[in-house]
């Protein structure tokens, strides 16, 4: 009786590591956090079910949804299985003219017409499988769209016809979740692994110049005029001289910051706008790398909330959002906040959902799509939130 | 508090961290940082693998009572388990004192477990995870991201994604079955010999299936944990105990 017993009490004992193994491989799905753009009055923006979603910003209607095709997840958990799941969506929409262009995390890349949701093309075209998972946003620079992708590399597509014009011929890294960024002609890219490489935008060549850094980059690069601001895992903020292989500076001087930059920071008249995990948002000389303010936000109880979307700019006002949901309406000069307040109860936080995607300004409102699948139209002139929008369509 | 705040606090960060901190001073290998965590783990658990140990040998030791008792009472299981737990009290042994290195272990492999994932981040979410849980050491925020190739292993896959995962549960199961094997006296009674058997195959098929369920870097764990545990009892038995070598041409 001796034996059955030990064997018992051991498979009692597993039964927790399979059921944490289970509820936390589970938990981990990718969801994604699309972004909004705005075009010709439209908001298209990515959902939690693989959707994109043009909804109208005058009328608060929808125009039309695409559903994209849903994704096998591995099983990460004992006994999970494999199941279809919707595609997650992690980029922000591109428009241009009159197609929309998106990245999934499934490895496809769709245009649609912006009138009516149509595919006109999907990258790679259907029955001839999938690039790695796209993560970063897509660029459009002379009729190309550039995405970069979890496989390593760095796709250059036709818009019209979805045709390929060039794949980089090696992996820039292991995985490339960055978006890139074009100016004059040639594309950056910053991977996990610490390399910032410069691509020739006609054909996908590594230029002489790269730069090397000891610790990986989290954030996107943001180029203005011949200077590279990104974020690094290391917990500084980087400028970069185009061609140069030491940075200008490294923020903060002394000691790191608290957390990653992981959002891409903006620049505005010679002044960095950075958030930080920290919950931070540091405003940095561009030239000297000197902190001119800092301000941190806060979640419901008054501890810092993670800032993991990009700040946006509406007129002369600073626009912060973190994780926790608030809101900040922020002096780019002084650093004085304003948190817009929840429209049923002042003290919860602006929208009731974590915000993870990049928020996109267009006039004096800001599109938030928050991680409770609702897009969230934000005016800054009356510090309100004016309407939202649930992302969800019942078959 | 939370229960889930405890837990990352005292086990799940700094197991994460550890993890990651042991993958940058090893050349930025994860699947070398499992192997010294795993050195690491069985360090702290020794006083209790020793206990364990020295209980195995005593019993390997009385063998020769348990079986006369075996064959004085064999019909009369109560009897039987009475006049051997009488034995075992007698000599001082806790015959369930083996469960408690695994049980020790079990927070460890679902720390592991989660530090694994949570590392490799494989989905975007995962790596903002991470960032909330990291401490502020250089040595730490230097590592990331962690490569997770060791020997032809994605160590953040399951095993049964990958062709090496199938290699790997045989390795987990064969070599938990050898360190049991070392430890379990067979037994005399034909009834009972057919149980012992089955006792014996149950937990290592059953690691090996699971090997193929997570990600092979808790599987890379539990290899080197067993290929420890082996060493370990063949210098604290003094040989391989109960395992024995027989040629398939020797005569019984």
């Amino acid at each position: 009786m001796k034996q059955p017993k030990i064997l018992f009490l051991v498979v009692i004992a597993l039964l927790p590591l399979t059921l944490v193994s289970c509820i936390y491989g589970s938990a981990q799905l990718a969801r994604g956090w699309s972004g909004t753009v705005v075009h010709d009055g439209i908001a298209y923006v990515g959902t939690v079910d693989g959707r994109v979603m043009a909804i109208n910003s005058s009328t608060e209607n929808l125009e039309w949804s695409y559903s994209t095709t849903p994704a096998t997840a591995p099983s990460s958990g004992l006994s999970c299985g494999q199941t279809s799941v919707p595609t997650a969506i992690y980029g922000t929409p591109v428009a241009d003219r009159d197609m929309v262009y998106i990245g999934t995390y499934s490895g496809e890349v769709y245009a649609l017409n912006t009138a009516n949701g149509e595919c006109i093309w999907v990258y790679p075209p259907k029955g001839e499988g999938y690039i790695g998972a796209v993560v970063g946003s897509p660029v459009i620079a002379n009729g190309i769209i550039y995405i970069s992708s979890s496989d390593g590399k760095v796709y250059a597509l036709n818009t019209t016809n979805g045709k390929l014009k060039w794949e980089t011929d090696h992996t820039l890294a292991e995985k490339l979740w960055t978006s890139p960024a074009v100016i004059g002609d040639t594309l950056y890219v910053s991977t996990f692994d610490g390399h910032l490489y410069a691509l020739s935008l006609e054909t996908g060549e590594l230029s002489d110049w790269s730069f090397e850094s000891e610790a990986g980059f989290a954030s996107s690069p943001v180029i203005d005029e011949d200077i590279i601001f990104l974020g690094s895992f290391d917990r500084h903020l980087y400028a970069i001289k185009i061609g140069s292989d030491v940075p200008v500076w490294k923020f903060p001087q002394e000691k790191p910051a608290g957390n990653w930059f992981w959002a891409s920071p903006i620049v505005n008249e010679g002044i960095v706008y950075a958030g930080c995990l920290d919950g931070k948002v540091y405003a940095i000389d561009a030239e000297t790398g000197e902190e001119l303010w800092q301000f941190e936000s806060q979640d419901s109880r008054g501890k810092p909330a993670a800032i993991v979307s990009p700040p946006v700019l509406v007129g002369d006002l600073l626009i912060v959002a973190n994780e926790a949901g608030n809101v900040y309406v922020i002096n780019p000069e002084t650093g004085d906040s304003e948190r817009i307040k929840n429209r049923e109860n002042g003290d919860e936080p602006t929208i009731n959902a974590q915000i993870r995607a990049s928020l996109c300004a267009h006039e004096d409102l800001v599109y938030i799509r928050g991680e409770d699948n609702r897009l969230y139209v934000v005016d800054i002139d009356k510090r309100e939130v004016s309407w939202d929008f649930l992302l969800t369509i019942e078959e | 508090m939370s229960f889930l705040d405890v837990w990352y606090l005292i086990i799940g960060n700094p197991v994460l961290n550890v993890l990651i901190a042991l993958s940058h001073l090893l050349s930025g290998s994860f699947g070398l940082a499992i192997i010294a965590l795993t050195i690491i783990v069985r360090l702290i658990s020794w006083p209790l693998t020793r206990r364990q140990l020295k209980s195995s040998k005593a019993m390997q030791d009385m063998q020769p009572k348990i079986q006369e008792l075996q064959k004085k009472y064999g019909k009369n299981q109560q009897k039987l388990q009475q006049e051997m737990m009488k034995l075992y009290k007698e000599a001082g042994i806790n015959p369930l004192g083996c469960l408690w290195p695994m049980l020790v272990q079990i927070p460890i492999w679902i720390a592991l477990y989660q530090a694994i994932i949570g590392a490799l981040a494989t989905t975007p979410e995962n790596l903002l995870d991470l960032a909330h849980r990291l401490y502020s050491w250089d040595i730490v925020n230097q590592a990331i991201p962690l490569n997770s190739q060791f020997l032809g292993l994605d160590l953040g896959l399951i095993g049964s994604a990958q062709t090496g995962g199938l290699f790997l549960a045989i390795i987990v199961g064969g070599t938990m079955w050898v360190q049991q094997k070392m430890t379990q006296a067979p037994a005399v009674e034909p009834g009972q010999q057919s149980t012992s058997r089955m006792m014996l195959l149950m937990m290592p098929l059953l690691f090996g299936f699971i090997t193929l369920m997570v990600p092979s870097g808790l599987a890379l764990y539990w290899a080197v944990s067993n290929i420890i545990g082996i060493i370990t009892q063949y210098f604290f038995i003094g040989g391989w105990g109960y395992l024995k070598f027989r040629s398939p041409f020797s005569k019984q």
